[in-house]
């Protein structure tokens, strides 16, 4: 067990250090899921991209820097850390992409991820349906081969960023008359398609943050179909595993949470009852599990392994801790939790953001009820029925 | 950075794994309880070179870093060994001086944290008893070793391992009964209420683990976080295995008390959950180290 950076990682983490410095907004963008902020956070991928920051665990060709994970959480500790912005392309970047480099073809690579380093095309996922949640093999939206096109028609839901981005990635059952976890392929969809309708929802904070959407015969080209036809379920089931799992939620993030809960705390300690500490320390505590656990996972991958059902653990992990770190921040700030303003004026209403936010991530990406679901039966091989 | 053990270190956590559960069984454990002879295990640790994991090169040791005994210690853990195994060959031997190292050694290191020791370890000492009827407890003498700081840290480590390891048995263990156990026509472990609760212990296990390979390694602030971690686990596997067991797990007679006893005994041992809370209040709360991203590995 070695668990040393080499002086090439310390040498990188420094470089990060540096652009970032230089080049982080010094006030937070806001909102991407607002017209304004949305656009603010492309121009931010971009300016990322420009100087090959954005994806720095990809191959050169496709706009990275062929960096191996453990520079990618080198990067995503300083990114973090600086306080940058939120990533609006994440889920092409972060779920898409690996999809892509496992299941694309050259063409499909060559066209589709250049433009997603570069913020040009940002992307949404199309999965759920009103009638399929958490039951996603009761997927309906159908696509019908017609030549060298597939007519999609159906209604997709949930669908993150989907208002503002240029596409989606749905999952549609392209074989008639095929039931459950068969018959599904993915499409790789424009969301300014002819037939395609969007709709904003409105999220708890009030802003539309996902959408639903209307397919009425929408042609798509038979290129995009993304892995094989009829074959889409494990093509999806790869995707939710980085969704899980490592990519889309690094500790990073977590950690610069808990470094300002602890911070609020400091600030605000002579009016808090003496169990509120012990919150802090557990929020901080989990934040240091995480990390070490996601290390431990990414010497595994590095050396071969795939990642499989324990990324379920890694959601309920990351998902629970987040909730409870965001309740202890509102538990701190009492009477002015409810305020938008927030209690401190460098950190104006981020935590009543971020414990709605938090609240989500035990739906998202499979619930925690699935996860638990998975986990008993495939690692703990309790009965399914 | 490969935060894995390597090969080797994995064979010889694997072939410990193997001799405890095949030495160590249920029947042995059984037995002991019931006041019978069992196998005398000492020979066989020397034999396997178990005892000198940590010990020096030069004094025929394997020189094995901490973080591989904690490999073994959760093996322990998990096979339930109720002999002073994991204090001999992770606490003792590597503070023990050069010249001790030729001889068999059967001594504990003193310090404040562990205020019970096993018989075999004191030359004379009061008896108590613990509630785990395999621990055969004298109170230590006052005061501290030298050492005591450094053995305080392979303490809090190698029982944080032992925890996880007694953790996953008890995981095991409750799979197994739920598997067996019909009601309502079928096993209940088919019933969520039942998957969800094994779940969530799986979940502790998986995130506790390589805090106490880290805390191993780089010792400070990680090792307090990896003692209440795992002692928060083994509480959680110990109240929802109960749970799982139903009435059974309240007997004598199934073997499940045997682990969860042994999870309440070193959940207090070298350092409770408020010795180490403390020290995570002095670091996190009341200390001026900076913390978040890039602090953790650095």
């Amino acid at each position: 067990m070695d668990i040393g950076y080499t002086s090439a990682q310390k040498q990188f983490r420094a470089e990060v250090q540096e652009w970032l410095g230089a080049h982080a907004p010094k006030t937070r963008l806001p909102s991407f899921d607002t017209a304004e902020g949305f656009e603010l956070h492309r121009e931010w991928e971009r300016t990322l991209a420009k100087d090959k920051w954005g994806n720095v665990n990809w191959p050169v060709e496709y706009g990275g820097r062929g960096l191996d994970l453990i520079s990618w959480l080198i990067f995503e500790e300083e990114y973090y850390r600086a306080d940058a912005p939120l990533r609006v392309s994440q889920n092409g970047i972060f779920l898409l992409a690996p999809t892509i480099m496992e299941y694309g073809t050259e063409a499909q690579k060559a066209r589709f991820l250049p433009p997603m380093a570069s913020g040009d095309e940002i992307w949404a996922q199309a999965w759920s349906e009103p009638g399929a949640g958490s039951d996603m093999a009761a997927i309906r939206t159908k696509a019908v081969r017609d030549g060298d096109h597939y007519i999609v028609t159906g209604q997709k839901t949930w669908s993150s960023r989907a208002v503002f981005a240029d596409w989606c990635f749905a999952l549609v059952r392209t074989e008639e008359g095929s039931e459950r976890h068969r018959g599904l392929s993915k499409l790789l969809i424009p969301l300014d398609s002819e037939g395609l309708t969007r709709r904003p929802i409105a999220q708890l904070d009030g802003d539309p943050g996902f959408a639903e959407l209307f397919f009425d015969e929408v042609r798509v080209p038979a290129e995009n179909l993304l892995g094989p036809e009829h074959g889409g379920w494990g093509v999806a089931m790869a995707t939710a595993g980085f969704e899980r799992g490592l990519l889309l939620r690094s500790p990073a993030r977590f950690q610069a949470a808990a470094a300002r809960l602890v911070k609020l705390y400091k600030q605000h300690k002579d009016r808090l009852s003496s169990g509120v500490g012990e919150q802090v320390i557990l929020a901080w505590m989990n934040t240091e599990r995480f990390c070490a656990a996601t290390y431990k996972l990414v010497s595994r991958v590095k050396a071969g392994a795939s990642i499989s059902s324990e990324s379920s653990a890694n959601k309920l992990f990351w998902s629970e801790m987040d909730r409870h770190l965001h309740r202890t921040a509102m538990t701190i700030m009492g009477a002015q939790a409810e305020l938008e303003e927030g209690l401190d004026t460098i950190q104006n209403g981020r935590w009543l953001d971020g414990y709605m936010f938090s609240l989500a991530g035990p739906i998202y990406a499979g619930t925690n009820e699935i996860q638990r679901n998975i986990l008993a039966e495939r690692v703990l091989g309790l009965p399914r029925k | 950075m490969d935060f894995r053990f390597t090969e080797g270190q994995q064979d010889l956590i694997d072939a410990a794994k193997a001799f405890f559960d095949g030495e160590n069984t249920i029947e042995r454990m059984r037995k002991t309880v019931a006041g019978e002879q069992v196998s005398n295990l000492w020979p066989q640790f020397a034999q396997l070179g178990l005892l000198g994991i940590m010990a020096p090169e030069s004094a025929g040791g394997l020189e094995q870093p901490l973080v591989v005994m904690a490999g073994i210690a959760e093996a322990a853990g998990y096979a339930g060994v109720s002999e002073p195994y994991v204090e001999i060959a992770g606490i003792t031997v590597p503070h023990a001086k050069k010249g001790e190292l030729s001889g068999p050694i059967q001594r504990a290191m003193l310090s404040d944290l562990r205020p019970y020791i096993d018989a075999s370890l004191a030359e004379s000492g009061e008896v108590v008893n613990s509630i785990d009827p395999l621990r055969n407890l004298v109170k230590a003498k006052d005061g501290n070793d030298e050492n005591a700081e450094s053995a305080n840290v392979h303490g809090a480590i190698l029982t944080a391992a032992q925890l996880i390891g007694l953790s996953q048995r008890m995981v095991d263990m409750s799979v197994v009964y739920a598997k067996d156990r019909h009601q309502f026509g079928k096993p209940i472990g088919s019933f969520q209420a039942v998957k969800h609760q094994l779940a969530n212990v799986y979940t502790q296990i998986e995130f506790t683990r390589p805090i106490i390979h880290l805390a191993a390694i780089k010792g400070g602030a990680a090792v307090h976080n990896a003692k209440v971690a795992a002692i928060d686990t083994a509480m959680l596997a110990s109240e929802t295995a109960i749970q799982v067991h139903g009435g059974m797990g309240y007997t004598y007679e199934v073997d499940l008390h045997l682990f969860m006893k042994r999870a309440w005994a070193l959940c207090g041992e070298w350092g409770d959950r408020n010795y180490h809370m403390k020290r995570l209040e002095d670091y996190v709360l009341n200390g001026d180290a900076e913390l978040g991203p890039g602090q953790t590995f650095n």
